[in-house]
């Protein structure tokens, strides 16, 4: 699959009986429609049995995410039986909480600010785990074995990482270090977190002004990566 | 269900308003025009096989609301061993509403709750034919 073509498929329950399933729904529209339309793609998840081949393949041809909207996890056991192995696996409670879940609705009628707020977290929550699989699938995985060690402005070593950025290879000082860091202060995945990695990467790297925007990107990328890989929960776990 | 007779069952459309229109139609019918008697289901269950959910849908009469002509809310019920005892395409409630602007996907316009009215109607007409039925049986 070349990194031009690459879809993120999003599979959620859309539960009828539940508002946990609205959520999930309109979540994932959310992001079809207005987070990432250009990198994502959906299927109805009872057509993985009512469908043809072509429609029950979708997962083996897609990165998948689904998108359960309770503990049942129908979105991700359809899709794994029928389909083919999932990406990622998000629960609805897991990601917005059980007081948030619990004020929200099933029909569109009864929908209000906490359905909104739910969704808009939701959302951001599974745009991030396609740029997670989009860093991945497009090559801009971290390079972090064998780091080389270089001087901080105090003189004490640091470890360097390499980072691809606009095709050229580039060592950062600390980079793992600041990931850390960011993490523990829940540094987001958005625009504004990638504004503060950028700025404590420069206290040890200086970056050209025309080059931030690279630098942005490659650097929300590898913090993407690095943070699924001290988050990641193996599927097998959560059967 | 505590002693409802009908499963009201929509389809899961992500892609287009149809899949909306039959999940508020499927609303108003078990939460407000008939909510002694109809209740619904998650289609995904069915889908997962969840014991509870195929013994349900197995127990009870089942009207499918489908967005689309895969159908798979009237073929997974069917598969799960259901009666469907009426399967609505809301492609033909369109019919009487020749240049609706229904909405999208996400959200309903003005058209679009008329339409899911509309159906909402048809569909608790068909749950009073099934419990007066029932009602003649015994």
């Amino acid at each position: 699959m070349s990194a031009e073509t690459v879809k993120v498929g999003i599979i959620s329950c859309s539960g009828e009986e539940i508002p946990g399933g609205a959520i999930s729904r309109l979540a994932a529209r959310r992001v079809l429609e207005l987070l990432r339309p250009n990198s994502t793609v959906t299927i109805c998840l009872p057509l993985f049995l009512a469908g043809n081949e072509a429609e029950q393949d979708f997962a083996r041809t897609h990165p998948t995410i689904v998108v359960d909207g309770c503990d049942k996890r129908c979105a991700k056991w359809g899709t794994e039986q029928y389909s083919g192995p999932v990406n990622a696996a998000l629960v609805v409670e897991d990601v917005i909480g059980a007081d948030r879940l619990s004020k929200c609705h099933r029909s569109l009628r009864n929908q209000n600010a906490d359905d909104e707020e739910a969704v808009r977290i939701l959302a951001d929550r599974i745009s991030e785990e396609v740029d997670a699989i989009l860093a991945m699938e497009n090559g801009a995985a971290i390079e972090n074995a064998s780091p080389k060690e270089c001087v901080c402005s105090c003189s004490s070593p640091i470890p360097a990482s390499l980072l691809t950025i606009d095709g050229e290879r580039v060592e950062i000082p600390g980079l793992m270090l600041i990931f850390e860091q960011c993490m523990k202060k829940e540094v987001s995945m958005g625009e504004k977190g990638s504004e503060e990695l950028l700025r404590t990467v420069q206290v040890y790297h200086p970056i050209e002004t025309d080059k931030e925007p690279a630098y942005r990107e490659a650097l929300m990328n590898a913090y993407r990566e690095y943070f699924r890989s001290h988050q990641f929960v193996p599927l097998s776990s959560i059967r | 269900m505590n002693g409802k007779t009908v499963l009201v069952i929509p389809c899961s459309g992500m892609g287009k308003v149809h899949g909306l229109i039959g999940r508020e139609a499927t609303y108003m019918a078990v939460e407000d025009l008939a909510p002694d008697r109809a209740d619904t289901i998650c289609l995904a269950m069915l889908v997962k096989g969840e014991p509870a959910a195929l013994t349900t849908v197995r127990k009870h009469t089942c009207i499918t609301l489908d967005g689309c002509p895969k159908a798979c809310a009237r073929k997974n019920v069917e598969m799960a061993g259901g009666e469907v005892a009426k399967a609505i395409r809301i492609v033909d409630a369109f019919r009487n509403h020749r240049g609706a602007q229904p909405g999208t996907a996400t959200t309903l316009a003005e058209d679009g709750w008329v339409i899911a009215r509309e159906i909402a109607e048809n569909v608790v007409e068909e749950i009073n034919r099934i419990c007066k039925g029932m009602e003649d049986m015994q």
